[in-house]
């Protein structure tokens, strides 16, 4: 059961980021196909024993990030002529480059990976854990970013509204 | 699980400012609704007055707590894992910055009505940036540091563009926001690769485990370093700093150049004293040369500026590099006096400052040098003030700014004789070499005030009552600072740095 619903979500995950790629002419298509590919790994990651990085997969990529590009295509109404990677071929060229080097490194480590694994306690990286170490050892950081979250709201009131009277 | 053996004595002048900054768009909003309760409506005037007193007062309680702490002994907030040491040091710190950032708050007043640009989110950012100072000056681990400086910087870049009709404001909000979310991405990158070669992110376990061969290592402590020294803007990280200072509200660009400072600069010396004494010989040729460039670079730029802005950039850039030669030395002296320059440096600054913020007129800031011309016929209050800023910033006997150099520059010829160093001797040749570079362009203030004839124009703003109040006490310490440094230093903050030998203690 596990290994079945394993290749389904990493030919998820594939097909979605080859959607995404292949796509690149109609932007929001392509935003899309990221999220596909966005939820496809937040599943990996629940079954993985990691809920808390699944679900945060979730909210943040798949929805707040995605989100925000899609606001920023629609507001821009950029096309695939806008963007044009294909006017540019220096870009394209350094775009294959990137992606070659960044293959090449993860196969490197996948390569260099002993086995077996270490061991880690069952609760390691669960929701519960994650939520003890927030509220225990890393409790004044955790409270000082709840401020940080404050300002950062008070910062963007400040800037953007509109002057009374 | 047990629940986490907690101080909150310790972290209570924090509280206080944290809620002070969560209440301050509340006090806003009903300022603007008394309509309710009086028969009249409060004019803007009136509510940025209070708003700006209850700021004030905000400060003066959490300066009060934190003046009380200073004798105490070395506490933290959460005993099983400290991220936080609330120690000498850390008191020293957090009432210069207190102080600061407190006569600031109280000048600002009618400074931000004079630029029609009064508007209550200004408190609560400010109040959330001293807040992520004082985090930032106790912080003893990585990530406390990182959120601290976050919460410092993210209020700063939204205050340096509150004048949002001026393009010049923008354009400084923009380019402090670009180039501090580079400095933050460089410390965090820095910081996880610290974490990755280690495994810990606290200073003292982090000074323990540091093992000198290992590259990851050093490129992390390498970008941390980078990521702080954007802060501070030493030479080559310091383009940004006229640009922003110019273009923001002039009381902004005092904070940015004291508190802010203040805050970064007790970052690094904590970082320095915790967790880099093992690399101190590797670091010490590159700060070397950090510091002759910082303070070459920032007096002889500072000559040729012709906006006071600038030139006070310049001069922070340059004083930047005084302050690293006392890092440099490394002794427990040098530390003292890096402490007590950033007093004396906090005030004289402010006060330069707020005799342009003063000046401001209608939406207009005065900030030309030649703007200053006849100032001691129009207004010879400011002028005095003006000239006793310039005259402790260049070093002159008899201020406070001279003895803060004397202090560094004792402790790096000390520790030179000490360990028969010529380098470090070479550094006092070059600094002493420098403050007299400074001369030029610091007392070509008051020539222009006193000897120049006024351009034809309206007359500057009379100072109001409180911002009066400010540029005296400026005006006050400096002298005073001067004569009695060692006196006043102990009354105004409690701390004796200048006789402690164990301003860092290493424990908890």
């Amino acid at each position: 059961m596990e290994s079945i619903l394993f290749w389904v979500f990493s030919i998820a995950a594939i097909g979605g980021a080859l959607g995404m790629v292949g796509t690149l002419r109609n932007t929001v298509y392509s935003a899309l196909w990221l999220v596909v590919s966005m939820l496809a790994l937040a599943c990996l990651f629940i079954m993985l024993n990691a809920q808390f990085v699944g679900l945060i997969q979730i909210m943040v990529y798949a929805g707040a990030i995605v989100v925000l590009f899609l606001f920023v295509v629609m507001l821009l109404n950029l096309t695939g002529g806008v963007m044009g990677a294909e006017e540019q071929p220096l870009l394209k060229f350094v775009g294959v480059a990137l992606a070659v080097a960044v293959s090449l490194q993860l196969g490197s480590i996948l390569l260099r990976i002993e086995l077996p694994w270490p061991e880690v306690s069952p609760e390691y990286g669960t929701t519960a854990e994650i939520g003890r170490a927030l509220y225990t050892d890393y409790l004044l950081p955790f409270e000082v970013a709840g401020v940080l979250l404050l300002a950062a709201i008070v910062a963007a009131l400040a800037m953007a509204k509109r002057e009374r009277g | 699980m047990t629940a986490p053996d907690l101080d909150l004595g310790a972290v209570a002048p924090l509280c206080v400012v944290a809620v002070g900054a969560a209440l301050m768009p509340l006090l806003d909003v009903l300022l603007g609704r008394t309509k309710t309760f009086l028969s009249r409506p409060v004019t803007a005037a009136w509510a940025g007055t209070v708003m700006s007193l209850a700021t004030t007062g905000v400060l003066s309680i959490a300066l009060v707590m934190c003046f009380d702490a200073a004798g105490a002994a070395p506490r933290t907030f959460n005993r099983d894992h400290p991220m936080i040491l609330m120690d000498g040091m850390t008191s020293f710190l957090n009432i210069v910055i207190l102080i600061g950032s407190l006569l600031t708050a109280l000048a600002s007043g009618k400074f931000l009505a004079d630029l029609a640009i009064n508007r209550g989110e200004y408190y609560a950012l400010l109040l959330a940036a001293v807040l992520g100072m004082m985090l930032l000056v106790a912080s003893t681990n990585l990530m406390m540091l990182f959120v601290g400086l976050e919460l410092m910087s993210i209020p700063i870049y939204a205050m340096a563009g509150f004048r949002r009709d001026s393009l010049r404001s923008n354009e400084s909000a923009l380019k402090y926001f670009l180039v501090g979310s580079f400095a933050s991405g460089i410390l965090l990158y820095g910081t996880a690769l610290i974490y990755g070669a280690t495994g810990t992110l606290s200073l003292l376990e982090i000074g323990a485990r540091f093992d000198v061969d290992d590259p990851v290592l050093l490129i992390g402590s390498g970008l941390l370093l980078v990521g702080l020294a954007f802060k501070i803007a030493t030479v080559p990280f310091h383009q940004w700093a006229p640009d922003v200072y110019e273009g923001a509200p002039t009381l902004v660009s005092g904070l940015m150049a004291t508190t802010v400072k203040v805050a970064a600069f007790g970052a690094l010396l904590r970082v320095f004293q915790m967790a880099f004494g093992p690399i101190d010989d590797l670091l010490y040729p590159a700060l070397w040369v950090m510091a002759v460039l910082t303070m070459t670079v920032g007096n002889v730029m500072a000559i040729i500026q012709q906006n006071t802005k600038r030139m006070l950039a310049y001069s922070s850039v340059a004083h930047t590099g005084y302050l690293l030669v006392g890092i440099l030395v490394g002794t427990q002296v040098g530390i003292s006096a890096v402490l007590f320059y950033l007093l004396a440096y906090t005030f004289m600054t402010l006060g330069a400052f707020g005799v342009v913020a003063v000046l401001a007129h209608a939406g207009r800031e005065r900030e030309r040098i030649a703007d200053l011309a006849g100032l001691a016929n129009s207004r010879i209050f400011l002028a005095a003030v003006m000239t006793i800023c310039m005259v402790s910033l260049a070093g002159i006997p008899g201020t406070a700014g001279f003895m803060g150099k004397f202090y560094i520059f004792r402790a790096v010829v000390e520790q030179a004789i000490a360990t028969e160093s010529s380098s470090l001797l070479w550094l006092a040749v070059i600094g002493v070499l420098n403050s007299a570079i400074s001369l030029v362009y610091y007392l070509r203030v008051p020539m222009v005030m006193f000897m120049r004839e006024p351009e034809p124009g309206p007359e500057p703003d009379r100072s109001g009552t409180f911002e009066g109040l400010v540029l005296a006490v400026c005006a006050a310490a400096v002298i005073l600072l001067g004569i009695w440094p060692e006196d006043l230093n102990l009354i105004l903050t409690r701390v004796d740095v200048l006789h402690w030998a164990s301003v860092a203690s290493a424990s908890p």
